[in-house]
């Protein structure tokens, strides 16, 4: 029998059009990369049954099951039920119908480091952050892609994306207990901005220079660094991979709390809304904000926010990025 | 208020000798005389607190020779005449004279080590009856770091007195090149008990001239050395200059070596 | 003697005690530890019982209460030197068996040691009364019954919590009017935990034998200590400290001497001007301080130094166990000697 595939709803439904006539690939969103081993009982089930045997880790955290007959996906979509339930409904996302799979796919899933669950580093527990993001953006068929880092090191790799969200701690100072050991000094200048200096046997701060890591706190032998228990963050916008002009994102709001980082993400869906060119097929954020500049993107994420006092904003941003440029790197032969 | 030890008292300086480029003898004001061997503890309010040895006792004043090597030191280094440093001490344990009475001693000292042990020199310069015999050793690293170059061509009228320099940098017209431990063996020894060594110095001097003289039979008991800590009070309470069980601010800086010797940084 | 009150009437005995006591024990800084999503345990003044944190060991020991880690010794202007204005509060500190025992430790150190007492610490010290609180479970890393450390009899006040009461025992009058006539007498003594899951072997030698300083043990702490110092500041026994003056910066005529708490694994801890330092690396600092902890400080003073509370084990950040290198120690020590 002749295969009649609906290829635009197939791929809202989460799965891919792969280069094996008959075959789909389904990818399973796993927000914030935290999944219950229990689960992976179905995913084996799935990729041993209806799949080819193999589960591919996707960049994104996610897993990938391919092999799989178009036939098969509504089989699989009711198997995949219970991951649908305890990943995205239990969390508080909105699907109506959870019998068909996922509902939509553009919003890509939310990755995170481990967070402050482990890491010693981390300032935010990413996980739960990405399930309250999660909630608030999907489902959604804009191409929207976020990934949530701990802190500074940024071990998500949270600049390729169009929203990194980076752990921020404001280190709080008790002079009369420091003890001048310059643990903080010594480290802070090595392995972050030197926003530390020795002053007359105590510690001065840069506000200007501390990005907020909180490495300060964590080499201090005697609590005289603490954290402020508020969490800040840090916004950055919109970088990317792909082939035109890929870019390391860049800064948008330094200290901003969690409201102000949720609705920055939910008012940029608005403004995907006003700006996308619904001429194409799809087209990713970045590249509508730099059609309307940057300035018209901050004002739409910015609106109707009341901003917490710390949060300090970009007046202007200049992504740099990688553009290909075939006549200067490509020549036939070396001159 | 006055009767904490902590807050030191206004001295004036009444002489400043040049010693070497780095070294100056400060002469200080001081109405009660300490022991030979016993410290200070120097400040500059706004700059920082020292510990320094006496380098001089006399009526009235106390000599001080300081070296222009950290933060306090330096800001001494820029007071002239009749400005006011700020002491308090004596502390610890110095030299006691009275069991060198009739013996035997010898005086090995290193570099800025001579300080503390010229007024042992001066007394027996002045009272050369109550000592057998007095041998001086005295090693700098260059002919510039001679200290005391005119006591101790005066020491070389009535007492032995060896001066090296560890390298001659080709102006040197003195007899002697070469480390100090390399001139215990000139010294003719005593016997057993009837002789005393005092070496100060840094530590790696201390250490290998004690070495040579237990070498050449001296015992650890008849070797007296001073040893230099960090101190941070000289009162037995800051913890910086402990070795071992011992406080040097408090049981030194004067030790018998066989006592010395074990205390291990 | 002793009294029976409920959470309630505990509390209320707080409202009077605070009329003349400054209350420090330890005391919940929520979301304030090193790690995000933590919380800090210190010492602090609490207001009420139930700001008191009982069942947990505070990351920094009580010795705060009585050795504060900055101290200004005194102001200067030009020449005139000018003390801080006595302070008159009272301090009640709530505090386990182990800490009492500690804080023998800095009184000694600071009161008998040398020619005379330190009169900052004999000021403040004076002004400071413990309230015992019953400990007989041990928590993590406790080896006070290897150090003899795990009963006192030294204190003011001693206090059993339960779920539904607390008992209080009385030794200093002065604190018998703070009791109200409606508190039940009842018998009570408090009890000592008198075993914990942790054992050291203490070396018990009169000499500690030469090759002991030189001994390969300490070199695995050359590179596995970062000389972070967080050992010898959560200590209930480290009172080491360095002076530094100060100007100020709007007028460097004024100032002040102050003194910090110093550590002996930190860099600097020996350094004398024009360059000379001690114990360059961390396995002679480790080497220094273990046996300060378990020997050098016994043969002046007539006991160990270490009380056995855990704490440096608690905190290293490094998995260095201290309890572990004093067995490993003691081992070494009898192999030297047979």
């Amino acid at each position: 029998m002749t295969l009649d595939v609906n290829t635009k709803a197939v791929v809202k439904n989460a799965y891919r059009i792969t280069k094996h006539r008959g075959k789909t690939a389904l990818r399973i969103r796993i927000p914030g990369g935290y999944l219950k081993a229990k689960h992976f009982d179905l995913l084996k089930e799935i990729a041993e049954v209806y799949g080819d045997g193999i589960v591919h880790l996707t960049t994104r955290q996610g897993f990938e099951i391919s092999g799989i007959d178009y036939s098969s996906i509504p089989k699989v979509n009711s198997l995949i039920n219970p991951l649908l339930q305890d990943l995205e409904i239990d969390i508080g996302v909105i699907i109506k119908d959870t019998s068909n799979g996922y509902p939509s796919a553009g919003t890509r899933n939310i990755a995170a480091c481990i967070g402050n669950r482990v890491c010693p580093f981390a300032n935010y527990n990413t996980t739960a952050l990405a399930q309250r993001i999660e909630k608030e953006i999907y489902p959604n068929d804009y191409h929207v892609k976020v990934a949530l880092t701990g802190c500074p090191n940024d071990c998500i790799k949270s600049r390729m994306n169009d929203f990194g969200i980076v752990g921020m701690v404001e280190p709080q100072y008790d002079y009369q207990r420091c003890i001048g050991c310059e643990a903080c000094v010594k480290n802070c200048k090595s392995n972050v901005t030197g926003a530390l200096s020795l002053h007359k046997g105590k510690v001065k701060r840069d506000a200007r220079r501390c990005i907020g890591c909180g490495e300060c706190i964590l080499k201090c032998p005697t609590a005289a660094w603490t954290r402020n228990p508020v969490k800040f963050y840090d916004i950055l916008i919109m970088g990317r991979t792909g082939k035109k002009n890929p870019r390391i994102a860049e800064e948008f709001i330094q200290w901003a709390d969690e409201d102000v980082v949720i609705k920055v993400i939910k008012n940029t869906y608005r403004f995907i809304d006003e700006h996308i060119d619904k001429t194409l097929p799809k087209e990713h954020i970045g590249y509508i904000v730099d059609r309307t500049g940057y300035q018209v993107f901050r004002d739409k994420a910015l609106e109707d926010i009341k901003l917490n006092p710390e949060a300090r904003i970009a007046k202007n941003i200049q992504w740099g990025g990688f553009r290909y440029s075939s006549d200067v790197f490509m020549s036939d032969k070396l001159q | 208020m006055n009767k904490n030890p902590l807050i030191p008292k206004p001295h004036k300086i009444i002489g400043i000798n040049r010693e070497t480029d780095l070294e100056s003898t400060f002469r200080i004001e001081m109405d009660t005389a300490p022991v030979m061997g016993q410290f200070y503890m120097v400040s500059i309010p706004r700059i920082g607190e020292m510990p320094i040895s006496i380098s001089g006792i006399g009526q009235g004043w106390i000599d001080m020779t300081i070296r222009n090597v950290g933060k306090v030191s330096q800001a001494v280094h820029f007071l002239d005449m009749e400005s006011t440093l700020f002491l308090r001490g004596p502390y610890g344990n110095g030299f006691c004279l009275e069991e060198f009475k009739g013996q035997h001693l010898v005086i090995a000292a290193g570099g800025s080590g001579i300080a503390p042990v010229r007024p042992i020199v001066e007394y027996y310069y002045n009272n050369q009856h109550e000592i057998d015999k007095l041998d001086l050793l005295f090693g700098f690293k260059t002919p510039d770091a001679i200290m005391f170059g005119k006591d101790i061509k005066r020491w070389k009228e009535r007492f032995k007195t060896i001066l090296t320099v560890d390298d001659a940098c080709g102006i040197w017209d003195g007899e002697c090149v070469g480390l100090i431990t390399g001139y215990v063996k000139d010294i003719k020894l005593s016997e057993y008990d009837r002789m005393d060594v005092i070496i100060i110095g840094p530590p790696v001097m201390i250490k290998f001239t004690a070495a040579e003289f237990i070498k050449r039979g001296v015992s650890e008991e008849r070797i007296i050395v001073s040893m230099e800590r960090r101190m941070s009070c000289g009162l037995g309470k800051c913890g910086h200059c402990k070795i071992g069980e011992h406080y040097i601010c408090l049981d030194g800086p004067v030790f018998r070596y066989n006592d010395a010797f074990k205390m291990i940084d | 003697m002793g009294w029976k009150f409920t959470n309630t009437a505990f509390n209320d005995l707080f409202a009077g005690l605070t009329e003349d006591y400054i209350i420090l024990a330890p005391k919940r800084f929520v979301n304030r530890g090193r790690f995000s999503d933590t919380d800090l345990i210190r010492y602090d003044e609490v207001k009420k019982s139930d700001d008191i944190i009982w069942k947990e060991k505070s990351t920094f020991s009580p010795k705060e209460a009585v050795f504060p880690v900055t101290q200004t010794l005194f102001y200067f202007t030009e020449e005139a030197f000018r003390e801080p204005q006595p302070e008159e509060k009272q301090y009640l500190v709530f505090l386990r068996p182990c800490d009492i025992n500690g804080i023998r430790r800095p009184d000694t150190i600071n009161l008998k040691n040398g020619p005379e007492p330190d009169s900052y610490y004999a000021n403040l010290r004076k002004r400071v009364r413990f309230v015992m609180i019953e400990c007989t479970e041990s928590f993590d890393n406790c080896f006070c019954v290897s150090m003899k450390s795990n009963i006192t009899s030294d204190y003011d006040m001693a206090v059993r919590l339960t779920d539904d009461k607390v008992l209080l025992e009385i030794k200093n009058d002065d604190f018998l009017r703070y009791i109200r006539s409606d508190i039940p007498k009842i018998e009570f003594r408090p009890e000592f935990v008198l075993e914990n899951k942790i054992k050291v072997n203490v070396p018990e030698v009169d000499e500690m034998p030469a090759g002991v300083y030189e001994h390969e043990m300490w070199n695995e702490y050359k590179s596995r200590c970062i000389a972070c110092g967080r050992c010898n500041t959560t200590c209930v026994t480290c009172t080491c400290h360095t002076t530094n003056d100060i100007f100020y910066d709007d007028n460097s005529l004024a100032g002040e001497r102050r003194r910090t708490w110093a550590s002996c694994h930190v860099d600097g801890f020996t350094d004398m001007a024009g360059g000379i330092s001690f114990r360059k690396d961390n396995g002679s600092r480790m080497r220094f301080k273990v046996l300060h902890k378990i020997y050098d400080y016994r043969k002046r003073f007539g006991e160990h130094m270490c009380v056995g509370c855990g704490r440096c084990d608690d905190n290293c950040p490094e998995y260095i166990s201290y309890s572990g290198c004093i067995n490993t120690l003691n081992k070494v020590i009898r192999e030297t000697v047979s």
